[in-house]
């Protein structure tokens, strides 16, 4: 008898069949995934599971016993927890209050130093660094994340589910969780693992159910794994390849930077696409947004050869710099906007007569450049709030290359984006380039930066360290750099 | 999903049908007395001044902030007016300095907001308080009286339908700016997301600034009628004016939280609760009753609001 067992679950939302009596199961000490692409209904199954939503029909055991719908207290109660994908900490409370949110121990008063004293424990056995008595606002996300997955070790007597645990964490961290996970399934624990890198489900899993389209595809055991097989049971069609073939010819230099941040220096040629390595915290991302005026920095910044003082977004832009960000949802995209003006926001003065847009314009431009990147919505005046991760990133591609530029900062460009998407994301990254754009790709996905960049900087402790060509560029020569 | 459906219609269109059906049904049932022209004129004229003040706070709620100040500029503006035209500065004069106060009041407010981040709470509370003091120590708590020569011409700003067609105007103006400008879309997706629209390029402590200037310009215009109506500059004027400017927006279907809403709504926001108190006066509802419906009202409009937040 399976320890958890979800059977025939359907649950539609309006106009989408998000479910459609998908079956799933998990054994006492297994570690079972699940994969699929965005919109595959991963997380919809795990939110039915954790009682946020009620499905239309199907049920839910435990140990052979029905568990009730819609009530996430139930269902913890019974020993089952869910780690969902954003992180949940109040940011005010220490980490050591955090992970007994909701299950004080004590009576009257709350027996503070047991709580503290587990906590510690819990955090060191993840090997998180943290202390327990710090608030959660002073914390990293990596370690905002680690206090997330104590919390929910803590509580969790049965069945763990790790939603995408490990999309902000760096190598050595995930490492150390997927140890973690392990143990405790040897301890008996059913484990639910949904995770968008292969490398880490491989590793890790004993069995793999693949969802599509919010139906049940395939059940495997991990002996009979194949890669290419299981890429495909994802999107249901033949992918060439995950990274499409690169042939670069850089030309002249385009972006010659020197001393950002106080350590930084970096070139970009025409036609090249430059990744930026390092481990999270290492100053990626500061270093997009110093090119880009975000971000106080000193330093000069040269464009075709010419200076370029940005103190600010708008002043990058005027002068061939986009960048595109890490986080669409809270730094990108405009989500009770519809997708035209999502895409024309930032060219406007371009559709303006005397202080006045043109409507017609405007639409035409915003038309032609959702057709360019392919962005599929059912029309420019759909809400971009209601895009995919992999639509929402064309967008913004879209957005930022409606006018001319000479330098694409792309940080993260594929995070959160299913393989489907992110091959389509590579393809468009390509076309760019054999236009004479320059891009920095910045990316923690070393298997992203061998596939798609012609060089590779790495940065450590906010400073460039080394570089390697795409030649001779290994995994462990990046990670050698890095740490 | 089908009463989903049904709420999210109401929540996007509820606040016209709502319009259109108490409309309806006073015409109906009171038709003698609310349908005559002089009623309506009378309601139009009398929720002019809220409107305008609505349209200001429309584009500042746009923005996820607050205005409070508006009701004590509509004092010190009038205040100010009043004793211009006292002074000899003809007409033109009192109405400029009175729009140019509220036009500065909302500057001031718009660089605490954008420079020292203070919320728009707290800087336009304090705001209201310095304006209202300001307007009492102007005046000596006394009222400034239109003088004699000008009193006929100042009045004409307000009476007849000449405070209808400048409501008009700058509903007009607002709509314009809010669906035709690029300042009118970055108002939106600063209200929408800030941080995107800094990355997109947008100024947006411009555009912050510049929607509280222009919502205290509007501020300024309204306490420049009002003055003309009461035919003194009135350091009590213009009182909770504020609170009537934000029901109005709201109840309109303008998100508190920024980024969604219409010019549209607001005026059929602050017409409903007109409608609404001319129809529970001619039931002759008492006016406490009155008010506890209006805040009703208010509560179920912001319900509606944060449903939707929610949904998707």
């Amino acid at each position: 008898m399976s320890l958890l067992r979800l059977q025939g679950i359907t649950k539609t939302f309006p106009g989408v069949r998000a479910l459609d009596n998908v079956s799933f199961d998990v054994e006492a000490g297994e570690i079972h995934s699940l994969v699929g692409e965005n919109g595959a209904g991963k997380s919809t199954l795990m939110k039915v599971l954790g009682g946020s939503y009620i499905p239309d029909s199907g049920s839910i055991e435990l140990e052979g016993e029905a568990l009730p719908f819609g009530s996430p207290l139930a269902i913890q109660k019974r020993g089952v927890q869910i780690i969902h994908q954003e992180l949940a900490l109040v940011p005010e409370l220490t980490a050591a209050e955090n992970i007994f949110l909701g299950r004080e121990k004590g009576g009257v008063f709350l027996d503070r130093r047991m709580m503290v004293r587990e906590a510690q424990s819990l955090l060191d056995e993840l090997g998180a660094g943290v202390s327990a008595r710090t608030r959660a606002v002073r914390l990293s996300v990596p370690q905002q994340q680690m206090v997330e997955i104590a919390r929910a070790l803590g509580a969790a007597s049965k069945v763990l589910v790790l939603d995408e645990p490990t999309s902000t964490l760096p190598g050595p961290d995930v490492e150390r969780l997927l140890e973690m996970v392990r143990q405790l399934r040897g301890r008996g624990l059913g484990i639910v693992y949904i995770s968008h890198r292969f490398d880490e489900v491989f590793a890790i899993s004993d069995r793999i159910t693949v969802l599509r389209d919010g139906r049940h595809v395939q059940t495997t055991p991990m002996a009979d794994v194949d890669r290419g097989r299981l890429i495909r049971a994802m999107v249901g069609r033949d992918l060439e390849e995950e990274f499409p073939p690169r042939e670069a010819t850089p030309g002249a230099t385009v972006l010659a930077a020197s001393g950002l941040l106080g350590g930084v220096d970096l070139t970009v040629r025409a036609g090249e696409i430059v990744g930026l390595a390092g481990l999270v915290g290492s100053g990626r991302t500061e270093t997009g947004l110093a090119l880009f005026g975000a971000i106080a920095s000193e330093g000069e910044i040269r464009i075709d050869g010419a200076r370029v003082r940005s103190k600010r977004p708008t002043d990058a832009l005027r002068a061939g710099i986009a960048y595109i960000t890490e986080d669409r949802k809270a730094a990108g995209i405009f989500p009770w906007l519809d997708v035209g003006a999502n895409i024309t926001i930032s060219t406007l003065a371009e559709f303006s007569r005397m202080g006045l847009l043109s409507p017609g314009r405007e639409r035409a431009a915003a038309q032609e450049a959702a057709g360019h990147f392919d962005v599929r919505s059912a029309g420019l005046r759909q809400r971009a709030g209601t895009l995919s991760g992999g639509n929402q990133q064309k967008l913004l591609l879209a957005r930022f290359l409606l006018a001319p530029r000479k330098l694409l900062i792309l940080d993260e460009p594929t995070r959160g984006i299913d393989v489907g998407a992110k091959a389509e994301i590579y393809r468009l990254m390509n076309r760019l380039t054999s236009d004479g754009l320059a891009i920095l790709m910045i990316s923690s996905e070393l298997e992203e930066l061998l596939g798609m960049a012609d060089r590779i900087v790495v940065m450590r402790e906010g400073k460039a360290v080394g570089e390697v060509e795409r030649a001779m560029a290994t995994q462990e020569k990046i990670m050698e750099l890095a740490t | 999903m089908n009463t989903r459906k049904v709420m999210r219609f109401v929540a996007e269109y509820g606040i016209f049908v709502a319009l259109a059906g108490l409309f309806c049904f006073l015409s109906i049932t009171q038709s003698d007395i609310f349908l005559t022209e002089r009623n309506l004129t009378n309601v139009l004229r009398q929720n002019s001044y809220t409107v305008i003040l609505a349209a200001g706070m429309t584009l500042v709620i746009l923005t996820a902030g607050i205005d409070l100040s508006v009701g004590a500029v509509v004092a010190l503006s009038g205040v100010l007016c009043a004793d211009m035209l006292v002074k000899g500065y003809g007409i033109a004069g009192g109405l400029a300095a009175g729009v140019g106060l509220g036009a500065l009041a909302g500057l001031v407010t718009g660089l605490f907001v954008t420079r020292v981040k203070i919320p728009p709470f707290v800087a336009t509370l304090a705001m209201m308080l310095v304006v209202r003091g300001a307007a009492m120590k102007y005046t000596d708590a006394r009222t400034i009286a239109i003088p004699a020569d000008v009193s006929d011409s100042f009045a004409r700003l307000s009476t007849g339908i000449t405070p209808v067609l400048i409501m008009s105007g700058v509903v007009l103006a607002t709509w314009i700016v809010l669906t035709r400008t690029a300042f009118g879309r970055h108002v939106y997706a600063v209200g929408g997301n800030p941080e995107a629209a800094r990355l997109a390029g947008i100024r947006v402590r411009r555009v912050l600034v510049c929607v509280y200037a222009a919502c205290g310009l509007l501020a300024g215009l309204a306490g420049v009628i009002v003055a003309s109506r009461i035919g003194s500059g009135y350091p009590n004027a213009g009182e909770l004016y504020e609170l009537d400017a934000i029901a109005a927006t709201v109840v309109g279907g303008t998100s508190l939280f920024g980024g969604r809403g219409s010019i549209w709504g607001t005026l059929a926001g602050a017409f409903f609760i007109g409608i609404l108190n001319n129809g529970l006066n001619l039931y002759e509802v008492h006016a406490y009753d009155q008010m506890i419906l209006k805040g009703v009202v208010l509560l179920a409009a912001t319900s509606l609001d944060l449903w939707r937040s929610r949904d998707s």
